[in-house]
Formats: C-alpha cells, sequence, structure tokens
C-alpha cells in the first residue's frame, strides 16, 4: 500500500539546480517572499495560523500561534532563531533538505521575520554539519547578492539580515532556551521559562525559535494558501513530514509522508522493509526520546495523536529499526549511554540519573547484572520522568521504561544468564 | 596578544562585527573554533587572550569551551576521526568501525592521540546521518556506509598524505582547516 | 525603609493559610509559616536557578511536581510539601539518593560535619544504605582555589551556588562550571586563582563540604565552638558576624545575615583576619617604663600617669575602631579632666560642612544614606572612594544597583573594580573638587559630568551621593558633593572608612567639634553640652591630628596619649610621628600591644579585643549596632571607657559614670540625630585646580596589608596582598623613560621608596598610586600629613643588584683576568 501524493519539501530534489539561486528562483523560487513584502505582518501571521502549520522539530506546536505571542510593543527588536542543531538519535531529515534546497529555508525564516518585524535572522546550526553549513553560507551571499536579502530586502524598505552561528557538538543545544544561551556565548544549559523565548528570547528580546522542515513548509503555504496545505494530513496534523527511517531496514532514507500515514508504508514501501526479511522487534518513532513500539504497533498512523494513544509520541519522526537479532537491554544501554553524555550537568536527577543508569545498564549486558539491579533500573525510570529540569531526562525515562514494559524477559534472562542471550551461541542454564 | 595579532586579530575583528555591539559575548564560539584552527587545540594563551578580547575571565572563556565536544583543549592528531555508535550505526555495525579505527590509527582507548600525531579517534553521537550508517567524519567531512575495511583504508590513505573524498562536499586537508572554516572563515573555493 | 504595602497573595501551604507580598516563591512563603522545604540551589539572595530539584511540592491543579524554589505564589494556590504529600516527599527521597550516589563517606573527616544540609537531610529521611554499587567517580581533592578556598570535588553537589555567587554578586567570575553531565566541575582556570575579596562567602553558602576554608581545614567541630554575634571592626560597613570560639581562641568568623546592613555577606578580611587578638605579642598587664616596661597594677601606673598629666599639656590621638562608649568617654575626660580639645581620631581630613552634618547624625533627607538607599537609587555617585578596598560590603551593595538598572559613575584618580557597572572619570587627586562643582553648576556641555548631572536631577531622591573621607583632604570637596545633593535633591553620605570614625565623629572625638557635631566655638552648641558635662574650660582652640604631633616635636605637649592606634604606621607622615614620639614627654599608650611604640612609651595600659567588649558601633550609614563580648577579656585587659574612669578617679576627678548603662544613657541625650542649624555658607566656586607638581603621588591602604588587624592573617595575606607595586599612566610614564616592571624611586620632600612600577591607564594622568601600607614599602614615609604629595620618579636599580659592593666585582673581573 503505498500513498499517492504532490511531494511538496521534497518536490524539486531530482534538481540540483535548485541549490543555486537562478535554479531555485526558476521554479518559483522567492515568489512568496516576493508577495510577503508587501502583505502585513498580522496577515501573514493570519494566513500561517489558519494552516495549522505545527512545529516540527518535535514539540508539535501550532506555529502559527507561537509567531503570535511575540509582543510587537516592547522597544526591542524581534529575532527569528532557526533551529538547525538537529542532534536527535535517528533523524537527518533536516541535513538533506538543507543540502538540497538550501534557498526555501532562507525564503521561509525570511517570511518568519517578516510577519513578527524582525530584521536579523539567526541560523543556528550544529557544528558537525560544516558542509551543510557552507551550503547554506553561499545561498545567503546569493540571497544578499539578488537584492533579497540585506538593508532593502526586494525593494521594499524592510531590512532581512542573516547571521549563521556554529555550535560545537551538543545535542542540549536543540532545546530552545539552551540553544539561546549557546547563542548568547554561555554554557549551553537550559534557563528558566517564564520568562517565555516569545517574550524575552535571544539578547533578552522577543524571539521565535524554529524548526527548519517547520520554516521550509511556509513558502508554499504564502503562494498556494492554507486550505491547499491542509489537503494532506489529518485534521489536527495537516501537511506533510519529513520521516527519517535507519536501521535494520532495505533502504533507510529521509522520506516524506502526509501525516497520518502508517508506519507500515514507510517501513514496507518507502524503506524496503526489515533487513534480509527478519522480524521487526522494535521500533523508535520519532527519535531515541520517544518511548518504543514493538511489532505490535505496526498499523499505528505517524501523526501526533495516534502516536501519544499508542503511548509514545511523533517527535522528530526519526525511526530506527531493530530487529529479532538485536539485544533490546544493548540497545537502551547505548541509548541511555547517549543522555549520560549529553546531559548538560546541571540539575541533580538528569546527571546522576542517567550516569547510573548506564552503569548498571552495561554491567547488565556485559553478564555482571543482578536482581537488585531490576527494580533501581524500574525506579530509575520513574525517577527521571518529569523530574529534571528539561526534558532531556524524560528522553532517559522514555528509553528505560519503554524497554522494561515491552521487553522486560530479556532484562531477566540477561541477569539469570550472567549474559547476554542474543551474543551467546549456546545458553547454558543457570539454576534459579 | 601572542595568538590573535595580525592577520587573526584582523579575522577576530570580523568575527566579532557578526554580532551586535553589546553582545560580542556571542563570539566566543567562532572565536574557539578560530583558535583551534591555530595549533590544531586551543591553548591557554588562546583562552586568556579570547576572554581580553571579549572583556571576560579566562575562566569563563573555558568554561564555555570545555561545555563542547567539538573544541578539543588538549594537544590533538593532525586529523581527527569521529566515529558515531548511537543506534542508528551500532545497527548497522559501528562498532568494529570504530574498532578498526583505533586499530589502523593506533590510538590506544583513552588516548588522546596516536604517537606519531597524526590521528585522534572519538566516538562519536548521532551525526545526522542515519541513512548511510556507519557514518564517519574525518576532519568534520562526511564518509559514508562505511565497514572496517573502509576505514582502514580512509586511515591508510591519510597516513600515505592523500586526503580522502567525502561523500559530500569538499575535502579539508587537516583538523585545524576544518576548524578555520567552522569559523566561518571558509576557504574552500564556491561552487 | 517603610513603604506602603501592596496587597499580599494569599496561600494555603499544608493545610495553613500565610499571605505574602506578589512575587514570593513558594519556598520563602513556606519558611514564613516555620516550614523548611529541603533545598541546595536555593539562596534568599541569589537569582533561582531549579537545578538540584530538591524542593518539590505538589500543587494543586498541576499534574507534575513544581520545585517550590523557582515557583512564585498565586492567589488561592494550595501547596502540599514533603510534610503532606506523599509524592512530594517521594521526589525528594528520589533526588537525595542521587545526590548521596557519588557522594563519598567524607563526614568524619569533612569541615562541614554538624553543620551540613546535606548531612541532615539524608538523615532526617534519606535511605540509610546506599543502592549503588558500581563504581564512584573520584578526584584528587582537595583542589586549591586560591590560599584561601580549597575544592573537594567528590563531595560538590554541582548547586552552582558558588559560581553564581561570583556571577550575580561579586562580579569575580573565577569560578566557573567547566564540562558537562556527570564530569560538570567547579573550577578556575588553570593560573587564575579565585582571588577576590569575597571568595570567603563561597563557602559559607556551599551547602556541603565541597568548599572549605584553609584556615578552618580540621580545625573544630560545631559543637566544640563557642559563639558570640557581633560587627567587624575592620572597616566601616558594619557586617554582622558571627565568631566561633574554640578554647578562648578564635577559630572562625562568619557572616550574620541582616538585609538592611550586609545581606548575607562579609568580606575576606572580616571573615579571615581574627588572629590579631590572639597574637603573641598581645600584652594584658599594665606596663611602666620606671619598671623597664614591667608588669604593674593598674592602681600603681594609672596612679603614675594621673601625676603627669595634673596641670600638664595633654593631647589624645587614637584611630578609629573603638566603641562609641569608648569614645564618648575619651572626649569628656580630655574636656572636663585634661581640659584640652587636643584630641582626634582623623589622619588626615580637614572637616567642612560634610564633616559636621556627619557628625550631627543629621538624617535630613539629603544628608543621610542607607544601604537600602543605595540599593533602591537610580543614579549612584561615588567620588573619592574605592569601594570595593576600603568599604567591601557597601561595594557589593552598589553592584547590586547597578544589577537592577541604577547608572553608577565613579569619580577617582584611580579605575576600581566598578568599573565593569560604571562610568570612571580618572581626575588627579585634588581634582575631584572641579569635576564635582561642574556637576553642580549642572553645566550643559555634553561633557560627562553634564551628563551626570542630568541623570543626578532627573533622579531626585533616588540618586545617591556618596563621598569617601579622603575628598574631604582637598579643601571643601566634600562639601561640593554635598552642595549637589542639596541642590538636586539627592541623597549624600560621607563615607568613613575604620570600623568607627562614625562613631568617634559624633562623640567628639575631635578638636573643634563636641558630642553630636555641636561646635566648640559656637556658644549655643556648646551650653547644651556644659549642661551635661558641666564647664567645660579648656579655652584654646584644639589642634588636629597632624597639629598634635607637631606641638609633640617642639615639646609643646606634655602627655601624649595613644589609644588603639599606631601612628608609625598609619599617620601620613612618618618622619613627623617619630620626632614627635621621640620628643615628648611622656607617652602613653593604650592598646592591644606595643609593637614599633616600644622603644617611646612610658607607660602601657592594656585595652581590651573587639571581640572581648560591649558597645556600640556607628557604621558609615550612621547606624548603632551593638556588640558582645564573645569571650572573656584576656589577662587585665579593659575596655577604654573603664581606663578613663579609673585615670579620672586617680585624677581626683568624677566622669560621672561607672556603667556602660550609665554611659548610654549620657550618651542618648547628646547623641540624638540633629540637623546641622544655619550652615556656614562655604561655597563659591572651585577656581582653577591647583597643580601641586608634575607628578602627585596618592595612597589609600588596600585592604588586605601590613596593618595591624590583619596580623597573623597568612593565608588572607597569600591570597590577597600583592607584593609592593606602584601604579603610573603610560603618558607619564614614556615621558620619563620608565617601563612596566621597572624598579623605580619616588621621593618626596620627606623621604624615598623603591618600588616596581605597574605601567596602567587606569590610574589618572600626573598621578602616581602607591598603596598605603605594603610589604615593605611604607607610603606613610613619603607624605606630610596628607595623603597626596608632589613627587619625582626615576628609574632606580633593583634591590639586591647593587648587593656586590664595586670594589669586590672589580677584583673578582681583575681575578678573572689574570687566571
Amino acid at each position: 500500500m503505498t500513498v499517492d501524493f504532490e511531494p511538496r519539501l521534497t518536490r524539486d530534489w531530482d534538481d540540483p539546480g535548485v541549490i543555486g539561486i537562478d535554479g531555485y528562483a526558476a521554479k518559483g523560487g522567492y515568489e512568496a517572499l516576493g508577495r510577503a513584502v508587501t502583505m502585513a505582518d498580522a496577515d501573514i501571521l493570519e494566513l500561517v495560523k489558519s494552516s495549522g502549520l505545527r512545529g516540527r522539530g518535535g514539540a508539535g506546536f501550532p506555529t502559527g500561534m507561537k509567531w503570535g505571542f511575540v509582543p510587537r510593543d516592547t522597544g526591542k527588536p524581534t529575532y527569528v532563531v532557526v533551529n538547525f542543531d538537529e542532534s536527535e538519535p535517528g533523524t537527518c531529515n533536516n541535513r538533506e533538505l538543507v543540502e538540497r534546497d538550501p534557498h526555501r529555508l532562507l525564503e521561509g525564516a525570511a517570511i518568519a521575520a517578516l510577519a513578527i518585524g524582525c530584521e536579523t535572522i539567526y541560523i543556528y546550526v550544529r557544528g558537525e554539519y560544516l558542509w551543510q553549513s557552507i551550503v547554506l553560507e553561499r545561498a545567503i551571499a546569493e540571497a544578499y547578492g539578488s537584492g533579497r536579502f540585506g538593508a532593502d530586502a526586494l525593494g521594499s524598505g524592510k531590512r532581512i539580515d542573516v547571521v549563521l552561528h556554529r555550535g560545537a557538538g551538543a545535542y542540549i543545544c536543540g532545546e530552545e532556551t539552551a540553544l539561546l544561551s549557546s547563542l548568547e556565548g554561555y554554557r549551553g544549559q537550559p534557563r528558566l521559562r517564564p520568562p517565555f523565548p516569545a517574550v524575552e528570547g535571544l539578547f533578552a528580546s522577543p524571539t521565535v525559535i524554529n524548526n527548519v522542515e517547520t520554516l521550509m513548509n511556509v513558502p508554499d503555504i504564502l503562494v498556494r494558501g492554507s486550505d491547499w496545505f491542509r489537503e494532506l494530513g489529518t485534521e489536527k496534523s495537516p501537511g506533510t513530514k519529513m520521516v527519517t527511517i535507519s536501521g535494520k531496514v532495505e533502504r533507510p532514507g529521509n522520506y516524506e509522508v502526509p501525516l497520518g500515514t502508517p508506519f507500515r508504508v514507510v517501513l514496507e514501501d518507502l524503506a524496503g522493509g526489515v533487513l534480509s526479511g527478519r522480524g521487526l522487534k522494535a521500533w523508535t518513532p520519532g527519535g531515541s526520546s520517544t518511548p518504543m513500539l514493538t511489532a505490535e504497533h505496526t498499523d499505528v498512523h505517524l501523526d501526533y495523536e495516534s502516536l501519544a494513544e499508542a503511548g509514545s509520541m511523533l517527535g522528530t519522526a526519526a525511526i530506527m529499526v531493530m530487529d529479532e537479532t538485536d539485544c533490546v537491554v544493548d540497545c537502551a544501554q547505548r541509548m541511555v549511554r547517549f543522555y549520560a553524555h549529553e546531559s548538560c550537568g546541571k540539575c541533580t536527577p538528569c546527571r546522576e540519573g542517567s550516569w547510573w543508569a548506564t552503569r548498571v545498564l552495561e554491567r547488565i549486558e556485559e553478564g555482571d547484572g543482578r536482581d537488585e539491579d531490576l527494580p533501581v533500573v524500574r525506579d530509575l525510570g520513574k525517577n527521571l520522568l518529569f523530574r529534571a529540569f528539561c526534558a532531556l531526562a524524560d528522553g532517559t525515562a522514555s528509553v528505560i521504561n519503554s524497554s522494561l514494559q515491552h521487553f522486560r524477559d530479556e532484562f531477566e534472562e540477561h541477569v539469570r544468564l550472567g549474559g547476554c542471550p542474543l551474543k551467546v551461541d549456546h545458553l547454558e542454564e543457570v539454576p534459579a | 596578544m601572542t595568538v590573535f595579532e595580525g592577520a587573526l586579530r584582523a579575522d577576530a575583528d570580523a568575527i566579532m562585527a557578526r554580532y551586535p555591539d553589546d553582545r560580542r559575548r556571542s563570539a566566543i564560539m567562532p572565536l574557539l573554533y578560530l583558535a583551534q584552527s591555530v595549533d590544531g587545540w586551543i591553548t591557554r594563551d588562546a583562552l586568556r587572550e579570547i576572554g581580553q578580547l571579549l572583556g571576560i575571565t579566562t575562566a569563563e572563556v573555558e568554561a564555555v569551551a570545555s561545555f563542547y565536544t567539538m573544541y578539543r583543549l588538549r594537544p590533538t592528531g593532525t586529523h581527527v576521526v569521529n566515529v558515531c555508535t548511537n543506534l542508528a550505526c551500532k545497527l548497522r555495525g559501528a562498532e568494529a568501525v570504530f574498532e578498526a579505527a583505533h586499530e589502523a590509527a593506533g590510538v590506544e582507548h583513552g588516548a588522546e592521540m596516536s604517537e606519531d600525531g597524526l590521528f585522534t579517534v572519538h566516538e562519536e553521537e548521532c551525526l545526522g546521518v542515519c541513512d548511510f550508517a556507519p557514518a564517519v567524519q574525518i576532519d568534520f567531512c562526511n564518509h559514508d556506509t562505511v565497514d572496517p575495511a573502509r576505514m582502514r583504508e580512509l586511515v591508510a590513505g591519510l597516513r600515505a598524505g592523500e586526503v580522502p573524498s567525502p561523500a559530500r562536499g569538499p575535502a579539508f586537508a587537516s583538523f585545524k582547516a576544518a576548524s578555520r572554516a567552522l569559523a566561518g572563515l571558509e576557504e574552500v573555493p564556491s561552487a | 525603609m517603610a513603604r506602603p504595602a501592596a496587597p499580599g497573595i494569599t496561600l494555603t501551604i499544608d493545610d495553613r493559610e500565610v499571605t505574602v507580598p506578589k512575587g514570593t516563591l513558594i519556598i520563602r512563603a513556606a519558611e514564613q509559616l516555620g516550614i523548611e522545604i529541603p533545598r541546595f540551589c536555593d539562596h534568599p539572595y541569589l537569582a533561582p536557578i531549579g537545578a538540584c530539584r530538591q524542593c518539590y511540592v505538589q500543587v494543586e491543579g498541576q499534574g507534575k511536581l513544581q520545585t517550590s524554589c523557582t515557583s512564585t505564589v498565586a492567589p488561592g494556590m494550595v501547596v502540599r510539601t514533603q510534610n503532606t504529600s506523599e509524592a512530594a516527599r517521594e521526589a525528594q527521597v528520589a533526588n537525595l539518593e542521587f545526590l548521596l550516589l557519588n557522594h563519598p563517606l567524607d563526614c568524619p573527616i569533612c569541615d562541614r560535619g554538624g553543620e551540613c544540609p546535606l548531612q541532615d537531610q539524608a538523615l532526617a529521611f534519606g535511605p540509610g544504605e546506599s543502592r549503588f554499587v558500581d563504581a564512584k567517580r573520584v578526584f584528587p581533592k582537595p583542589v586549591p582555589m586560591s590560599p584561601l578556598v580549597a575544592l573537594d570535588r567528590e563531595r560538590c553537589v554541582l548547586c552552582a551556588r558558588c559560581t553564581r555567587f561570583c556571577d550575580e554578586i561579586s562580579g569575580d567570575r573565577f569560578l566557573e562550571l567547566f564540562a558537562r553531565s556527570a564530569g560538570e566541575r567547579v573550577s578556575i582556570a588553570a593560573g587564575e586563582d579565585f582571588r577576590s575579596p569575597f571568595s570567603g562567602n563561597t563557602i559559607q553558602i556551599c551547602p556541603v563540604g565541597a568548599l572549605t576554608a584553609t584556615p578552618y581545614r580540621f580545625v573544630a567541630r560545631p559543637f566544640d565552638l563557642t559563639s558570640g554575634d557581633s560587627v567587624c571592626q575592620h572597616c566601616s560597613a558594619g557586617c554582622n558576624v558571627r565568631v566561633d570560639v574554640r578554647r578562648d581562641e578564635v577559630v572562625r568568623v562568619l557572616a550574620r545575615e541582616n538585609p538592611e546592613v550586609n545581606d548575607a555577606w562579609i568580606c575576606d578580611k572580616g571573615r579571615f583576619a581574627f588572629r590579631h587578638a590572639d597574637a603573641p605579642a598581645r600584652i594584658t598587664t599594665p606596663l611602666i617604663r620606671d619598671r623597664g616596661l614591667e608588669p604593674a597594677s593598674f592602681g600603681e601606673v594609672l596612679t603614675w600617669v594621673a601625676e603627669r598629666c595634673a596641670g600638664a599639656r595633654v593631647a589624645f590621638l587614637t584611630g578609629g575602631r573603638l566603641t562609641d562608649e569608648d569614645y564618648y568617654a575619651m572626649s569628656k575626660f580630655a574636656r572636663t579632666v585634661a581640659r584640652t580639645n587636643d584630641l582626634d581620631h582623623r589622619r588626615a581630613f580637614h572637616g567642612g560642612l560634610a564633616e559636621l552634618v556627619a557628625a550631627a547624625g543629621a538624617t535630613d533627607r539629603e544628608t543621610s544614606v542607607t544601604y537600602a538607599d543605595v540599593e533602591r537609587a537610580k543614579v549612584i555617585l561615588v567620588a573619592g572612594l574605592d569601594t570595593e578596598q576600603e568599604v567591601p560590603i557597601l561595594h557589593l551593595r552598589i553592584r547590586k544597583a547597578a544589577a537592577r538598572g541604577a547608572r553608577v559613575v565613579v569619580v577617582h584618580p584611580r579605575r576600581t573594580r566598578l568599573h565593569d557597572v560604571a562610568e570612571h572619570i580618572l581626575v588627579r587627586p585634588g581634582q575631584e573638587v572641579s569635576v564635582l562643582d561642574r556637576i553642580r553648576e549642572g553645566v550643559d556641555d555634553g561633557s560627562p559630568e553634564a551628563r551626570i548631572a542630568a541623570s543626578i536631577r532627573d533622579a531626585g531622591d533616588s540618586a545617591v551621593i556618596l563621598a569617601g573621607e579622603r575628598l574631604a583632604e582637598h579643601p571643601l570637596a566634600a562639601d561640593v558633593a554635598l552642595a549637589v545633593a542639596a541642590k538636586t535633591g539627592a541623597r549624600f553620605g560621607f563615607v568613613t572608612r575604620r570600623a568607627n570614625d562614625r562613631g568617634a565623629l559624633s562623640t567628639g572625638v575631635h578638636p573643634d567639634l563636641l558630642p553630636g557635631g555641636r561646635r566648640l566655638d559656637h556658644a549655643e552648641e556648646r551650653a547644651e553640652v556644659e549642661a551635661v558635662w558641666g564647664p567645660i574650660t579648656a579655652s584654646e582652640a584644639g589642634r588636629n591630628a597632624h597639629e598634635i604631633l607637631e606641638a609633640c616635636a617642639e615639646r609643646a605637649v606634655d602627655v601624649l596619649f595613644v589609644i588603639g592606634a599606631d601612628p608609625l604606621r598609619d599617620h601620613p607622615d612618618a618622619a613627623l610621628v617619630r620626632r614627635a614620639l621621640a620628643n615628648v614627654g611622656t607617652l602613653v599608650v593604650h592598646s592591644l600591644e606595643l609593637g614599633d611604640l616600644e622603644p617611646f612609651a612610658s607607660a602601657f595600659l592594656p585595652a581590651s579585643a573587639a571581640i572581648e567588649r560591649d558597645g556600640h558601633l556607628t557604621d558609615w550609614e550612621g547606624r548603632w549596632q551593638r556588640i558582645r563580648p564573645v569571650r572573656g577579656a584576656l589577662g587585665i585587659s579593659r575596655p577604654d571607657w573603664e581606663i578613663f574612669c579609673g585615670l579620672a578617679a586617680a585624677m581626683g576627678a568624677d566622669l560621672g559614670f561607672e556603667t556602660l548603662d550609665e554611659i548610654r544613657r549620657e550618651m542618648a541625650s547628646l547623641l540624638m540625630p540633629r540637623s546641622v542649624g544655619e550652615r556656614p555658607n562655604v561655597w563659591a566656586g572651585a577656581g582653577a585646580p591647583q597643580w601641586i607638581d608634575d607628578l602627585t603621588v596618592f595612597t589609600y591602604p588596600m585592604l588586605v596589608d601590613e596593618g595591624r588587624l590583619s596580623d597573623r592573617a597568612d593565608e588572607l595575606k597569600a591570597a590577597l596582598e600583592e607584593p609592593a607595586f606602584a601604579e603610573m599612566h603610560p603618558v607619564d610614564a614614556e615621558k620619563k623613560g620608565l617601563s612596566d616592571g621597572a624598579t623605580v624611586r619616588l621621593a618626596t620632600e620627606r623621604g624615598d621608596v623603591l618600588v616596581p612600577l605597574r605601567v596602567t591607564e587606569h590610574v589618572a594622568a600626573g598621578s602616581v598610586f602607591l598603596p598605603f601600607n605594603q610589604p615593605g614599602v611604607a607610603a606613610n614615609t613619603l607624605l606630610s600629613g596628607r595623603s597626596t604629595a608632589a613627587v619625582r620618579v626615576e628609574a632606580a636599580e633593583p634591590v639586591g643588584s647593587a648587593d656586590v659592593p664595586a670594589e669586590a666585582a672589580e677584583a673578582a673581573e681583575a681575578e678573572e683576568a689574570t687566571a
């Protein structure tokens, strides 16, 4: 079963010409910006609101509403910050989107800037995306050179400036307030809210922070309208979503699908099914921070509401597939180690709890697990959830809780056998 | 100033000018990359001078520098080999690639670099190339779907003085060169 | 301080109602009900951070638990703490488990043991045994952050109180958090020690034994200590302290919270310079020269002194560290028993209206400033004062005001550590008066003075002007500052430096002023005092400190009392002091020790130390604060007021009081704050600045120096005392061909010193800064009565290179040539 639809974000992926501004313009690029500079800020806002576009970075917050929170009367400048820190394990759609269509991002960001009266856009790109950031730098130069950006964008009298800022290797900087902290030259630790970034964000000024994919939806909405946007997806989750699927599949990659597409379609039709025809064991719907699901959930629809009902989240729609030969304890241990490494260190539960969890899970996987370890792991899952300063620890908890929930026997087996059952050829049962 | 003088001072000034006058502190991240491009790692002198440029203490600079994994605060190999072993890559055999990297480069586990000073090997978290796992970066240039044999090939090539072509974009000759590009002072000719 | 209260917010915590101001945090509201919610990172004087996650509470209507340290109250809120909410309690226990995970079992050897919040909470409801069976993270320990502060990383719970203190309060950002995740650590940058005059506060606020004080390491347990509340005697800030004594020896000083004075802070000098009263050189019995400075009884010595005072010319020199009661007794004794007006506590300043107003304790709107006024000010002008070095806690308060948006301007010959929050106008010493005069005039020429004048005018009584006592040295400079206030409605504070200079001033330890700032030569004001004291028959106008010393040198004084002072070190004219002490007939010393005065003293009367006294100190605001004895007086030492009573009796007179209460009752009537009646018309314009000479040397004491009160504070000096230096502007250095680091000779008409030079643009051109009392370099040997003097500066050979005599060097060369 496949779904036929008119691609939107990936529409020009087969045309390397759109990477350059002339190729992009030839395909209708910057027409939306041309319209936006003549519109009233409030009208741009309304349009995006009515489209129902939701943030694609994981939180799913309605984008137009987010823009609407920005006060325009503080006397301070407003800012658009593009969150290109994409670091959620399993996620790489932003990367490919920018590699293939950099101008679309710039155009979307510029329209967002016009909607909130912003004159300087900051793009925060993760350091490891060096090539992609260079692609952006070149596109930015072209945009300035062609008069679309600068002091007098498209002759409108409005200023549109862009500053590209690179991160240096910290997953936590994908969290909005940590990103702002990093951008301001401080350690990338999240900040207290309130005040909220919309009111006091970058440089203590009203700020909107948007994901790359979110912004790349905006030009089409300007040109084609919100009704068109709503033709795909579901009522509560309109539009398309980039899905990254990786791990044990035949064709890992970034695919665009309408929101609400069943996972089965992505797995089998787009990604070619589980690698070597093996059985599906477990999969993350939205990156390692979302509770993992099992083969039982193959028919779940990929949208915000359906996944929440299934006990997980859409997140960044980064699907990592594990098959029957993969040890869930081993995978869980590796994912938890990620959180321990990326913890900013500010708050007690995340810093200590993820470190403890790593130690225990490593030990269980290596065969030194004890009976007392399982209650500890269970408690860690409970004591990390909603107990930390930010949601990073919730990601850790998701891994622990969902792996225990669906694969408890595998954990117990490790302890009982004194080793990983999937790594041992011939198993000898240790008497209880 | 001993690090940021002459042309490098001009580079530093250009970097600071990207940000508002009263928010120069934002320049600390690209300045750290610039410092890294000089010696291949960020020296004490560089930390202190960045503090002087920005009007903050050395401790404040080091606090930021030590927070991020892409800043090296100890002597580093000419080439930095980053191997992702997070889940998507692990599922496609990244751990063996990581081992192969250590062996081929001659870097002991826990050591900063190989004895010949050529290589530093890092285990990395998700590099955002899950579609071409296992993902490897050499001096932040991408090499896709790397297996142990390919890993050994890449290292051998570097040892022989050949910079391998990345899967995407141009190659940077060294970690220093990549750091300079990370500072926003790209010297790769336009496409 | 009182303001009309805004309507409060009423909420319920653990089923009890409380009403608090809007914006109050739940954790503070709970404290008002006596409910203590456990916490580590929260501190009432630091911005909330929500890092430790210990303070969880349940708020009705909220699904997730809330951290009470970051949540503000809302009307009708229903809060349940660990006392009435199982969920909150469980979360706290779980969090404690996380905190204890990596915490070492150091309690038996940890300084914090017995007064440790982590220990208390673990004992209250933590698990008895750890579930953690893996290897803890271990680190080398302790790691010195400075000679005063040591860090134990294993104990640190990363609450960030220390780094936040450095960032938010002191601005000395040497302590920072490095790295991240489980490797996160508090650290200094290598080679950049934690050298801050406020570093000790981080030790006190550290909720575990991670930051410890080297002077207190392994010294005592809380149950060993007896403690007493007192007020710090190192400067006029008036910081409230708690003094901890073990077997009669002071082992530690902590800050005591007082939001009206020092918030929760003290400086490192107040915290770590506490050993002088226990120095081996302390003398606790009277001594008499006739007996070869052997111990004698009070009766004997008082009789001996009394004989010499009868009908003689007597003078009194004192410092600024005695109590109000001591000074009052001195003032009365001088006038009514010794019949002289020759008494002074000051070193160098000239008086004027500002001093008069301070002496009167006037609380007219424009003539008094409190800490609260500084904190709330919108504009602060500081002149003639280096707050960080001279009155540190005032420095912190100014920073607090700046953090709230206050505009701060400093007029001073040298840049101060307020430079990151304040505009500095560097002026040659003596030139402050013309800058202030231009501000007073309200010039309108786009200059910095014009802008400052405009800000002060706009701020009205939210503007504060602080004049250091050095400003009064230059004719009437402080008065010009006062005139600025009078004209604009700003508030004016005359900031004296030593702990009780204000008390000495207000009780009339002054040649021209009687208690309450009443002028000796003003019949009505004098009569007010005579109504209480009886007739003041001393007819000749009094001599100030400098004049007293000159008179002694000329043998015009028979008996000189030096009380709680060290003029050889402290008076700005060492040569004069030496002559004076040599030539005066009789020298009577009241002090803790004799020190450099030994060769000159005829008699010694042992004074009790500040921590052994009962009495009041008056801080720079004019606030009286009670000190109480923390331990008994050592030996037979006595407070100075008692000595004066005894001396009066030995002279057949009666001072009119025998107890502290009696002194206080008598003082009270004379020391009520009074307006300074008709003010002398003192200002008609500054005229052109007076250049003294090509270069002017100016001096003031650094916070930590060779002053007597810092004796034996070795760790403090290792941390904060710098080797001797002088500072000069590049423009002047170039003219004289002097380079940074060179050894120079500073020469005035009085003497010369050799000192290494620092060339810096942070000192006014035309001036040379030489700290007052440095190791090996006594600035007062250069001075003639003021803290400034004309100076010549030239290159000199570094001390040590001239060690080899010229002939010997030649001979050595000759030998080599022939070898």
